[in-house]
């Protein structure tokens, strides 16, 4: 098969979703011009901003730190070590490797360090890791970034994370959720930092080709604590959708993002909704946040949602020692 | 063992590898493997192989699933 924008070289990557076969070199034009257009066409990023870029090891995160620094884009990472046995070293390799490759030194946040590393926090609170991990990750991004004077977290979400989070929420109705999703979150006054996904437009198989192809070396291998995962069973779905009609995901997902789909309207009733889910998910909330009693962060309750359930952390240890001791 | 009469299919993240006879395309050797060709990419060496590439006897192919979940 040949490339079919320079129709010489051998193909290497085939997109049934964009009727397109490219050479590596091709796609790398092609790759980039959807992340360029994804950023643009939202106003995700300006030239002036200084991005946070959190970096997991895995292979959308890294692509994305590699081609915002391509970009020339002024990027630090942040590594979070969530404190998972094996994996969270192995992760942590591969980003200080592809860091030190860009001459770039990650800021990294150990969770042991910080007393909450997330498998004994999870059996601590009995909460599902993922939650967990998703509060904890939301906390240290916003701080992070309000502490380094960055204008803009970003993440390495993808079309096929973001049509697996939209398939979930449309499956369960939640307004609130489906009102507040969009790869631009704009930052609020009070410390709540502006979060973007500049990779809303290309697929996981775009990512993996990208990254390969570039020689990134990063973990395959899944997060232990994600195997039982919803957003796997939607991904799964949307798959198998998209293996019989190319093009389906981003169809669905565009649509979603049209400014005139009133999904995107907070109706009265779903604006409690979100501030109810606000004050469990604070960086995604509605309104003018407050500042946590305990911490300062900004957060939509009198502490916020990390130094919570630090505390439930904090009590269920306390709890068991005191048994042990007994 | 290596087998220069068959392909070496190697899945790293389900630790499993399968000794296929060729030559065959990839998408077949996929199929034979029970993976769904949207869900992976697939690599021989520094190469990226597309699904409707003719993999040789004797060749080892990687097949990285690209699905994150969490």
């Amino acid at each position: 098969m040949k490339c079919k924008r320079c129709r010489q070289a051998e193909a290497a990557v085939e997109l049934p979703s964009h009727h397109a076969a490219f050479c590596p070199d091709c796609f790398f034009v092609f790759f980039r011009r959807q992340v360029t257009e994804g950023i643009r066409k939202l106003r995700l990023l300006a030239p002036e901003d200084r991005v946070l870029v959190c970096v997991s090891g895995g292979k959308d995160s890294l692509v994305l730190w590699d081609v915002l620094i391509d970009g020339g884009y002024e990027t630090e990472g942040l590594y979070i070590d969530l404190g998972i046995d094996g994996y969270s070293d192995r992760s942590k390799e591969k980003v200080l490797a592809y860091a030190a490759s860009r001459g770039k030194t990650p800021i990294v946040v150990e969770l042991a360090k910080e007393g909450i590393p997330i498998p004994e926090a999870a059996r601590c609170v009995r909460m599902q890791e993922c939650s967990i991990c998703g509060t904890v990750k939301r906390y240290f991004f916003n701080r992070v970034a309000a502490e380094g004077k960055f204008t803009v977290v970003a993440t390495g979400h993808n079309l096929d994370d973001e049509t697996a989070r939209l398939l979930g929420n449309l499956l369960h109705w939640q307004r609130g959720h489906l009102a507040r999703q969009h790869p631009l979150l704009p930052g609020e006054e009070g410390g709540l930092v502006r979060k973007v996904k500049p990779l809303w437009r290309v697929s996981e198989v775009e990512t993996a080709a990208y990254g390969f192809l570039k020689g990134i070396d990063y973990v395959t291998e899944e997060c232990p604590m994600s195997e039982d995962a919803t957003s796997l069973v939607y991904k799964e779905a949307l798959s198998r959708i998209e293996d019989r009609m190319p093009g389906t995901r981003i169809v669905f997902y565009q649509g979603f993002l049209d400014p005139s789909n009133p999904l995107r309207k907070v109706p009265e009733d779903a604006a409690a909704d979100a501030a109810r889910a606000a004050e469990i998910d604070a960086g995604e909330g509605a309104g003018a946040p407050q500042t946590c009693a305990a911490c300062g962060a900004p957060t939509y309750a009198e502490t916020c949602s990390f130094c919570r359930l630090k505390e439930r952390v904090r009590n269920a240890r306390s709890l068991r020692a005191a048994r042990g001791s007994r | 063992m290596y087998n220069a009469r068959m392909i070496t299919v190697r899945l790293p993240q389900k630790k499993k590898e399968l000794e296929l006879p060729g030559p065959r395309r990839v998408m077949d050797l996929l199929a034979d493997a029970g993976v769904r060709p949207t869900t992976v990419i697939v690599t021989q060496g520094r190469k990226l192989l597309t699904k409707d590439h003719r993999v040789e006897d004797g060749a080892t192919i990687d097949v990285i699933s690209v699905v994150s979940g969490g």
